[in-house]
């Protein structure tokens, strides 16, 4: 049952994010204005050699592309035109895909990105946190020190790095995986289970690096949470009334778990980086990939689309963790009030 | 059969280091009486935190018991507890025989369970019905002054008195002979302090409990509770003895020096005025050879640089670890 408390909780949290995604948009709007260069004048150089060099025709459209996207008005202008465009569901037109709208382009990229980045973020955050929380209750044990110091050193190293490993060692050398892309060109998507099959052997080794990469930060936290949660009062208290092992361990657990809870929503939010290197790596058709293309050309409606279709899940991502978060924690929940 | 709850018989208990050992708690010997309040009083570090553990029998590396025998009675006779595991003595005692307050009791309480939840937990461990046991929980509530209707809340629902009230009430639920309060005052203003000790000696008069050790260096706290007082210094007793006499007149230097540099409106200290003990408790990996108070004792003798004293009885009730009052001295 959803409390009054948690409703106003709810609303609070949905007014910060509106306001937030203003901003975010409105940073992602200007900052790739800020770079120098054109965006029209690598379209403008084919168009050149099209035309026959012709430069009464190439000056001629330009100023009809200028015109078209809006770029010689100044920024505040573009701005509005750009939110008010966007609420109605248009995000405008590719500079570097030139005629295809920038939707278009995303939507069929974005559940590729989406499905790659949500599981292994959340596998990650779950496998680290078991594996945290299993050392720490055996402080000082072997166990404690394996995980501690293979937590370590997994932590650091570079997810780049251990995709391009990966890819030497499985697809390279062994040959048992695909070295990259979503799935194998030609074979077009579908629902059947040969194109499944395939998806997921393509699917196991970005997977794999980005879980493996981010686990080991999650064990660390998690140990030390525990470490610290079974120094508390409480753990005391409840040993001392006979409570049984088991059962202080859920509790110290359950407190454990509410700062990683937090970091799993920013987390979610950083992982959009990290999927930008792993797409490229691993060849991946996903936003992030998109995003590295639009970065080099200067497609400025379509990394403010990318941006904005992005922010938006990350937000989702993050609301329904802060949910998760006061249904867990009632000092969260209730101590609004106060 | 004497009437004393427990017996603890030369108990040493030191934190074993690598290549050393501190002597938290040194040979040491006392009874706890049935239906009575002992005063443990002492510096920081003079071990009566280790003899709050070692009481329990929760006694986990790097603390170990090295000799001595610790007895509690059940049922009418003596069941020796220090042969026991930690875990034996969990499973048999805590809770049920003998229950503690820790130290910042208002963090006692797990946070993010209701009070209620908890209690329910507390009687799946000890196998009780859980509807008969919230009953009693919330009867114990009221002895408590809280209302019943705060065990449905969190903890931090709770003020800080309050969260105390309903420590002691969770506390001694399961009707523990032996309470241990370890320094649970330290955190309190004076008027949470004064109801705190106020529902505990309600707890003791209603036979709730029978007897409690109440740990502090708070001894304007003890002067109000206690029947007996025991004062420690670097791992030894120093003197125990009931509470009128020991503030009358202390007969060991320490003693002395701890009462006269507390602040109370007792009319006989006021008059001593306050002063302090010169010098700094003893480090207790090496401590002094002879009588650990030496160093800082104002009385001083030859033969307290060789000599330990040992804890006797110099007046009815009355034991004390001083030359000043054996024969023994030259």
């Amino acid at each position: 049952m959803i409390s009054k408390q948690m409703w106003k909780y709810i609303f609070r949290k949905l007014i910060f994010l509106i306001i937030t995604y203003i901003i975010a948009t409105t940073i992602v709007f200007l900052l790739p204005r800020i770079i120098p260069g054109n965006p029209l004048s690598q379209m403008l150089a084919s168009l050149s050699q099209v035309a026959q060099a012709n430069p009464e025709a190439i000056r001629a459209a330009e100023k009809n592309l200028m015109e078209e996207f809006g770029f010689g008005k100044p920024w505040y202008v573009q701005y509005f035109e750009f939110v008010s465009n966007a609420l109605r569901g248009n995000l405008g037109t590719s500079v570097a895909y030139y005629p295809r709208k920038v939707l278009d382009l995303i939507i069929p990229v974005l559940p590729w990105t989406l499905l790659l980045l949500l599981p292994a973020t959340i596998v990650a955050w779950f496998l680290g946190n078991s594996l945290g929380a299993w050392a720490g209750f055996r402080r000082n044990t072997w166990i404690d020190k394996g995980v501690l110091t293979t937590s370590l050193i997994v932590s650091q190293i570079p997810y780049y790095w251990l995709g391009m490993i990966l890819i030497y060692f499985f697809g390279v050398r062994l040959g048992i995986l695909p070295v990259g892309g979503a799935y194998t060109q030609g074979n077009f998507p579908s629902f059947s289970w040969n194109f499944f099959v395939d998806v997921l052997k393509h699917y196991i080794l970005p997977f794999s690096s980005i879980v493996i990469s981010a686990m080991g930060g999650w064990a660390i936290g998690m140990r030390l949470m525990v470490i610290y949660e079974l120094g508390n009062d409480y753990v005391r208290f409840s040993e001392a009334l006979g409570m049984k092992d088991k059962r202080i361990y859920k509790y110290v657990f359950r407190n454990s778990m509410l700062p990683q809870i937090t970091g799993l929503a920013l987390s979610l939010g950083g992982a959009l980086g990290g999927a930008l290197i792993t797409e490229i790596v691993f060849n991946y058709p996903g936003t992030g990939f998109l995003l590295f293309k639009a970065l080099t050309t200067l497609d400025y409606p379509l990394i403010q689309g990318v941006f904005v279709i992005l922010i938006a899940s990350i937000y989702l991502a993050n609301f329904i963790v802060d949910f998760i978060y006061a249904l867990i924690d009632p000092r969260i929940r209730l101590g609004q009030e106060e | 059969m004497s009437n004393s709850l427990m017996k603890i018989e030369k108990v040493k208990a030191y934190y074993m280091l690598k290549d050393r050992y501190v002597k938290a708690v040194d040979n040491i010997s006392f009874e706890i009486n049935e239906n009575e309040v002992i005063g443990v009083v002492g510096e920081s570090g003079c071990g009566k935190s280790t003899l709050s553990n070692v009481l329990m029998m929760n006694i986990i590396k790097p603390l170990a018991l090295i000799d001595g025998k610790i007895l509690f009675k059940t049922n009418g006779s003596y069941k020796e507890i220090s042969s026991l595991s930690r875990e034996e003595v969990r499973k048999d005692f805590w809770g049920k025989k003998m229950a503690l307050i820790p130290q910042a009791a208002m963090n006692a309480l797990m946070p993010t369970i209701k009070i209620e939840k908890y209690v329910e937990h507390l009687a799946d461990a000890h196998n009780i019905p859980k509807d008969k046991f919230l009953k009693k929980a919330k009867e114990r509530f009221e002895k408590v002054d809280l209302d019943p209707k705060w065990l449905k809340r969190f903890p931090f629902e709770l003020s800080g008195g309050m969260k105390q009230r309903a420590v002691i009430a969770i506390a001694t639920l399961l009707d523990p002979d032996l309470l241990i309060a370890d320094e649970p005052t330290s955190a309190l203003d004076v008027v949470n302090q004064k109801m705190f000790l106020k529902i505990l000696m309600e707890m003791k008069k209603q036979g709730i409990v029978k007897s409690i050790i109440f740990v502090t260096h708070d001894i304007a706290t003890i002067r109000q509770i206690a029947d007996r007082m025991l004062v420690m210094y670097a791992g030894k007793i120093m003197e125990i003895s009931p509470i009128d006499k020991i503030v009358e007149k202390p007969l060991n230097p320490y003693t002395q020096g701890l009462l006269n540099s507390v602040l109370t409106p007792e009319p006989e200290i006021k008059k001593r005025g306050i002063t302090t003990i010169p010098g700094a408790p003893p480090n207790l990996i090496d401590p002094p050879k002879g009588c650990r108070f030496h160093p800082r004792c104002p009385h001083a003798m030859d033969i307290c640089k060789e000599k330990e004293p040992e804890l006797k009885e110099v007046e009815p009730g009355r034991k004390v670890a001083c030359f000043l009052y054996s024969e023994e001295r030259s």
